[in-house]
């Protein structure tokens, strides 16, 4: 009876322990989401340049790209997520592991690029919107082409 | 032995060359820096599908030495080629391999681009026709055959340096001006 309870008591602490960091399939997963969502904000802002320009739509993408640059994504690539299936299989290099300084580099600069967007869409001038979307996207583009595998 | 000006390269092949040089550097770049100049990549891009398919039809129905029937690299004159014994105006058999290898590239290239997606802000303007997966897949195509067209571009490039230097043929004065003194 001891010997279950302990059993149960190990099952549930693993389990636990689980849940705050996610199986590494959903780690990816979440992942996964986080970068879908900043594409759809990316791409309504740009829709937003591209037509009428509705500042309201604006604010609203540019905060959640914000907020998502902010939340600490750092904890979704444990090690051994080099590999494996979220919604897709993951497209991380292998040197997202091991380049830490690279990455912290490359991050710094999204979320500089981020905070910044949020700021400036505030403002509601469409054509600094659209300067500080270029240099955005450039950022994006910095860590897709060291970390991100093609297809 | 008197020599003789001909008309080479119309004017037509000539501004087609040029154009497609300045597009080439354009895209490259704009494509390297990315962010807002993701635009003008897409822009160029459709602007060299233009010059690509203008080439294809001046290939056919252009002027002499731009038929590509007049330079078409048969093995026979492939093989008088590498011996020393053509004789012909015009592409040598070689360089016709270059030609027909850049035009194939380029158009590989703007034909992956038009359905490519960087996952940020650039959609080609075929994107729609095909899966999130197939585009992907075309975008990594994309950035592979823009290193094989690197390559050949250099390899474009040495050649035209190994005639001027080493065998006394100039051959750039005729694709900006059209003349050439033959024998």
């Amino acid at each position: 009876m001891k010997s279950k309870l302990l059993l149960g008591l190990i099952a549930v602490t693993l389990a636990g322990t689980v849940a705050a960091q996610g199986k590494p399939e959903d780690a990816i997963k979440w992942r996964q989401s986080a970068y879908t969502t900043m594409g759809w904000n990316m791409a309504r802002i740009k829709a937003n340049l591209e037509g009428t320009f509705n500042k309201d739509d604006v604010v609203k993408s540019a905060n959640v790209i914000q907020a998502i640059a902010n939340s600490g994504m750092g904890v979704l690539f444990p090690a051994g997520t080099d590999k494996g299936t979220g919604w897709e299989a993951t497209r991380v290099k292998p040197e997202f592991f091991t380049n830490k300084e690279g990455v912290g580099k490359v991050a710094m600069a999204f979320n500089k690029e981020a905070n910044e967007m949020a700021k400036v869409a505030a403002t509601g001038d469409a054509a600094a919107v659209k300067e500080q979307f270029g240099k955005l996207g450039g950022t994006c583009k910095g860590c897709h082409d060291d970390f991100k595998a093609k297809k | 032995m008197s020599t003789k000006r001909i008309r080479l390269w119309d004017l037509p092949t000539r501004v087609f060359h040029w154009l497609l040089v300045i597009c080439i550097v354009a895209s490259f770049v704009s494509g390297q820096l990315g962010g807002n100049l993701m635009d003008w990549h897409g822009k160029i891009g459709l602007l060299i599908v233009g010059l690509i398919v203008f080439r294809l039809v001046w290939g056919l129905i252009g002027s002499t030495y731009a038929r590509f029937s007049q330079f078409v690299p048969t093995p026979a004159k492939l093989k008088a080629y590498l011996q020393g014994e053509w004789r012909g105006v015009g592409h040598n058999p070689l360089g016709a391999f270059s030609v027909f290898g850049l035009l194939a590239l380029v158009g590989i290239q703007v034909a992956t681009g038009l359905f490519a997606n960087d996952d940020i802000t650039f959609f080609g303007p075929l994107y729609e026709l095909v899966s999130k997966d197939v585009s992907n897949r075309l975008t990594g195509l994309h950035k592979l055959s823009s290193n094989l067209l690197l390559v050949l571009i250099g390899l474009h490039l040495a050649a035209i340096a190994f005639y001027t230097r080493v065998k006394k043929d100039k051959l750039i004065p005729p694709m900006v001006r059209g003349w050439k003194e033959t024998d």
